[in-house]
This record gives C-alpha cells, structure tokens and sequence, in this order.
C-alpha cells in the first residue's frame, strides 16, 4: 500500500510543484489542501502518513494549523514537516513548538525534499 | 568497486533529482501563469513564482511609458512603494538592454542593477504582443539564497514570454 502525504499550500504553484517531484521520485500517493483549515479537515479524512504544510496561509497558518492537528488523537503521531521562507532561528522554533516534527525552507530543492520525506516514510 | 558503483549512482540520483526539481519549477511557473483569470489573479501569480519557486519576497511590477523614458511603478509587493516610484531609463543604463526584451541578473554581489538601496537581482521584460509592456524586478534574495541559479533564469524566461495578462486586461480570459 503507498504510502499518503498531505500537501498543504495556499499557493498553487508551490502544490504543483511538489506533486510533480514526488509524483515523479518517489511512490507515495498525493492530496492536498489550500489552507489550515482545509488540511485539519482533509487530514480527518485522509489519514496521510505525512504532512507537508505551508506556514504562511489565510484563514488559518501552518503553526495554528499544525497545534490543532496535534489536538486530534488520529493525528498526534503523524510527521508534519513545515515548509517556511524564512530560516531564522525564533521561526523555525516556533514551528516546533507548535508540534512539527521538521522543516524545510522555499524555494524547495527537490532532492531535500525528497530525502527528507525518505527519512520518514522509507523509499 | 561496489562503493564506486553505488556512490555513482547515488550521485545520479541526486542529478536526476535536481533536473526534475528545475523542470517541475519551469512547468509550475508557466502552468500558473497561462492558467490565470485575470489581472489580480496574474499579478498574484507573479508573487507566488518570485516568493516559492526562485525566492524573492520583495517584487515589483513597472510599466513603461509611451516614450519610453521612464517606468512607473504599478504594483509592487515587500518593498516601500514610495521608495520605488519611478524608473528614470537615463540614469539606469541596465534597463536599456531590458527594454530591447532582454532580461538582466546580477552578476556581482557588489554590483547593483539600480541605483536603489535595495539589491535588486533581475529585470525581466514583461512582452506583451512582442514588446516590452513593462519589467518585473525582483529584489534582495531570502537570507539562505545567495544567488540566483541558472534554473532562476528559466523561471524567467517564463515570466517575461507568460505574464501579460498582468499588465494588460484585454488578455483576460
């Protein structure tokens, strides 16, 4: 059974962008979900093996999104890896603190990606 | 011998990753352009590719006047617009091969396109009908880019040949 991950960017561009490389290098399944909200629902229904999720979002951003991810008993162990612009130090604390397991910074290098979600998931 | 053939293709791994990263960014940038509704939805479209796909956020749009003396500023997003009103083409010799339809990177780090504060890293004429209807400029890099990459120039490419209907509302769909 392939493994699911749940891509979650308010930018189509970026989803597009993501689904092609993993679509391509990796065989995991993909859905996605264009804000917080949507991926706390989509996540419920989906039951994906990994999040991948934008931080910067309107309606709700990645940290508020991914806490109230790990409110949900069926999410609280699920890997969720933020996907930032910004590297600094206190952002990418934050990110943990609001529960993530990793991160990865825009514009995404392909192989990074790929790797990283190796790690978590095998190939 | 293993290790050599292993480490090879490892490396090729990594290659065939890189390759495919450039083209998903290519084909993003352009499906995201030609699929936009219309103007805002261009305009927003050209901050998505500068911030998530060569990594800038700090972008604007200028649209060139009737003689081609200056560029005003008609939409631009993290930088002070103020700052960034207008283009006097005679005090800025870079956008001259810009406004022939030819885009401009930096080269130096030392050495700026514009005479602004910021740095600015392109210039990419925005064509519309074949001429140059306006130059996107995309200013200072994320702090953990240095440098524009050659997959940026193509990103580009796409920008200055796709983003008309920025510009221009009778391209709207």
């Amino acid at each position: 059974m392939p493994k699911k991950v749940l891509l979650v960017d308010d930018s189509t561009t970026t989803l597009m962008m993501e689904e092609m490389i993993l679509k391509q290098r990796t065989t995991y399944n993909c859905v996605t979900a264009k804000d917080g909200l949507d991926a706390i629902s989509r996540a419920v229904v989906e039951s994906p093996d990994l999040i991948l999720m934008d931080v910067v979002m309107p309606r709700m951003n990645g940290f508020e999104a991914c806490k109230r991810m790990r409110l949900e008993d069926s999410l609280r162990e699920v890997p969720i890896i933020l996907v930032t612009t910004r590297g600094e130090e206190e952002y990418v604390e934050a990110g943990y603190q609001s529960g993530c397991n990793d991160y990865i910074t825009k514009p995404i290098n392909g192989h990074e990606l790929v790797t990283l979600l190796h790690s978590y998931l095998g190939e | 011998m293993a290790k050599h053939f292993r480490s090879k293709s490892k490396m090729n791994a990594h290659d065939t990753t890189h390759d495919l990263t450039n083209q998903a960014k290519v084909y993003a940038a352009r499906m995201r352009l030609q699929n936009t509704i219309d103007q805002a939805d261009a305009l927003d479209a050209i901050r998505e590719i500068a911030g998530n796909l060569i990594g800038t956020e700090q972008v604007a749009v200028f649209k060139v006047d009737k003689r081609r003396s200056e560029l005003w500023l008609y939409w631009s997003f993290g930088i002070d617009p103020n700052k960034h009103v207008l283009l006097d083409v005679r005090q800025e010799p870079q956008l001259h091969p810009v406004l022939k339809g030819k885009p401009v990177f930096r080269e130096h780090p030392g050495k700026n396109l514009l005479s602004t504060d910021e740095p600015v890293n392109a210039i990419v004429p925005i064509l519309v009908d074949g001429a140059v209807a306006a130059v996107v400029v995309l200013f200072r890099l994320v702090t953990h880019k240095p440098a524009l990459e050659p997959v940026d120039r193509q990103i580009c490419e796409v920008l200055s040949n796709c983003a008309a209907r920025a510009v221009s509302p009778q391209f709207a769909k």
